[in-house]
């Protein structure tokens, strides 16, 4: 079986770059290409300048962080911090800075005694993220990094990966959650293997070229619809609401003038709504 | 290259979690003790090709033929005494019949029981056999040491026997865990390398062997009063060099499992065997010619005498250099290649 055909991307230094798409879609498979491991059958691959090839010598400068989580449940946070550190040649007062700020960053410092098992899913998670940083690499691949944390802590791994990206580091995230790809600088939509669409967010809604929609609840939506198209707007009916394809937020008092609603709601189009018109999907 | 902090780092983890595991501590210490008294008398079988010297100074030639009658013994004719006692207390033999008119000697080694009692039981027989009113006395003489038990001879086996089953499994569960939680794939994409991975594990598990093996010497030497001849040393470092080849052994066969569940499988598949066929229980001789080839290439064999010569008879390293000692390192070269070999190809 092909994987990865016809793949071409180019992803900067010092950006954060979302791997966007369905399960399957390869997401996994293109960053186990990146860190080599697996062999490519043909084309060509790049890893901070290096040829692929030669990957191995860049693991210092690499932080993969897998989907499994890879830490060691009958370890303490403490000592699974201090075994990826030692893989690294961090010790001394060096790794005792390091683990104290990484600990204070995903909120476990309050736990570093306990058994990396008994941690909830979340904690585990942020302790593997910990894990995964703790030598200051370069090149972050992070494979579905915030899967089960609650949303207050997500939005401060948000924060520091952008920070990390401000500071030069190049950070690849996987992620299936469109709100995720929006706070990305770059993101690369995947389909079978394929990068269906890629860009910022921004870029992308405006080449889907969507617009936004009105949203009416009428008392009236069979007759009150036509008299809205005799106007001359596009509109279709879903369910019982009557939906508008506006141009601008200006037409929404024209169209008041024309109908009474008992409710309404404005919807901008979803970087979501734009990927499947990109990639032509339904 | 191997940096050898890297080595410690995961040595240092796996003593860790070793630490932890309380009841594998407590089933390493407790399992030698519980076998040994399960075990410790029983067991003999149809014995065949017990090397047996021969010296006939005259007087009972039915006695004699009895002997050549039995399918136990290969017989080896000899000149003297001497000779016969030189050649069993280096071990070219099992024992030896020395025949005068008025006295019968059975030179016996001590240190195999069953090859003893099988020499004894036939010249007790063939006295019976022999021509009434020229009947001469048996006297036994023990090349080493004394009459020795079951205990005796199965107290240094033990040794060898459950650091190898402890550690192979021990160390294929721990790389099954390795690959499900991820962490290997995350190895894979660090400075460490499959060999600084097996030698750490081999540093870390050896220090829980030493730990494991002094407890069952001290158990053996104290509780069941088995000497302890050699040096205790060389005994460990017998001990060490059968773990590590035990531990490579078990990560190359890890690479077969997918599960905790599937490497309790490969217990009758490798372990079994050992125990059956590596002369711990029963010696070497007493195993069906047609399967006895296997035992010549099971580690355990050579462990198992090696052990039990070091304890029983003092022997020094050089004594047991070749094959024991030879056969080991070559065993533990070929499983670590073979781990290594294995833990690479899963990169790429």
């Amino acid at each position: 079986m092909r994987a990865l055909d016809g793949l071409t991307v180019r992803i900067p230094r010092g950006v954060t770059y979302c791997l966007l798409g369905p399960n399957g879609s390869g997401k996994t498979t293109f960053i186990r290409a990146i860190v080599g491991l697996i062999r490519l059958d043909g084309g060509d691959l790049h890893v901070l300048g290096k040829h692929v090839s030669s990957v191995r010598s860049l693991y210092p400068r690499i932080g993969y962080m897998t989907q499994h989580r890879a830490l060691y449940p009958d370890l303490t946070v403490q000592e699974n911090m201090e075994f990826f550190a030692g893989l690294y040649g961090i010790d001394g007062q060096r790794r005792k800075r390091r683990i104290a700020e990484l600990l204070e960053m995903v909120e476990l410092s309050d736990h570093r005694d306990r058994l990396a098992g008994a941690l909830s899913g979340g904690m585990y998670q942020r302790l593997s993220l910990a894990c995964t940083l703790i030598h200051e690499p370069e090149l972050l691949l992070l494979d579905e990094p915030t899967v089960g944390v609650d949303p207050a802590l997500r939005q401060s791994f948000w924060m520091y990966f952008d920070q990390l990206a401000s500071e030069g580091k190049t950070v690849i995230i996987t992620t299936h959650l469109m709100d995720e790809a929006e706070r990305c600088r770059i993101v690369g939509y995947m389909r079978a293997g394929r990068m269906a669409a890629e860009g910022s967010p921004e870029d992308i809604l405006r080449l889907a070229g969507l617009k936004p929609h009105l949203e009416l609840r009428l008392e009236d939506p069979e007759g009150e619809a036509s008299r809205l198209r005799s106007e001359g707007y596009d509109v279709e009916m879903s369910g019982e609401l009557v939906r508008i394809r506006i141009d601008g937020h200006a037409q929404i008092k024209e169209i008041l003038e024309i109908v009474a609603p008992l409710d309404m709601r404005l919807r901008e189009p979803s970087l979501e709504d734009a990927f499947l018109t990109l990639s032509g999907a339904t | 290259m191997i940096d050898i902090r890297r080595v410690c780092v995961v040595a240092l983890r796996v003593v860790r979690q070793l630490k932890r595991d309380r009841r594998t501590i407590g089933l390493i210490t407790f399992a030698p003790i519980v076998l040994m008294m399960l075990f410790g008398y029983a067991l003999s079988g149809e014995m065949s090709g017990i090397q047996l010297g021969m010296v006939d100074l005259g007087g009972h030639p039915a006695f004699i033929s009895h002997f050549e009658g039995m399918k136990e013994f290969t017989i080896l004719h000899l000149g003297s005494e001497a000779d016969a006692e030189r050649l069993v207390s280096d071990g070219r033999l099992n024992g030896a019949v020395v025949i005068s008119p008025s006295e019968i000697h059975l030179l016996l080694d001590a240190t195999s029981p069953q090859i003893a009692n099988a020499i004894r039981n036939a010249a007790l027989s063939g006295a019976r056999n022999d021509v009434p009113g020229s009947g001469a006395q048996i006297v036994e003489k023990y090349i080493y040491g004394y009459d020795m038990d079951m205990t005796d001879t199965i107290g240094p086996a033990i040794l060898g026997l459950v650091v190898f089953f402890f550690t192979f499994i021990n160390a294929a569960v721990a790389f099954v865990r390795e690959r499900s939680q991820g962490t290997l794939e995350k190895f894979m994409v660090s400075p460490l390398s499959s060999t600084e991975i097996v030698s750490g594990y081999i540093l870390g598990f050896s220090l829980f062997t030493l730990l494991q093996s002094t407890t069952t010497l001290l158990v053996v030497i104290i509780v069941f009063g088995v000497p302890l001849k050699g040096s205790p040393l060389l005994l460990l470092s017998i001990v060490i060099l059968l773990g590590a080849g035990a531990l490579a052994l078990g990560t190359f066969f890890s690479n077969f499992a997918r599960s905790e569940f599937q490497v309790v499988q490969f217990i009758p598949m490798v372990v079994i065997p050992q125990i059956i066929l590596s002369g711990v229980w029963w010696p070497i001789q007493s195993i069906p010619d047609f399967v006895r080839p296997i035992s010549y290439i099971l580690p355990l064999t050579y462990a198992t005498d090696a052990l039990r010569a070091v304890m029983l008879k003092g022997s020094n390293l050089r004594d047991v250099l070749y094959p024991d000692i030879t056969a080991l390192v070559v065993f533990f070269t070929i499983s670590f290649a073979a781990a290594i070999l294995v833990l690479h190809r899963e990169v790429a």
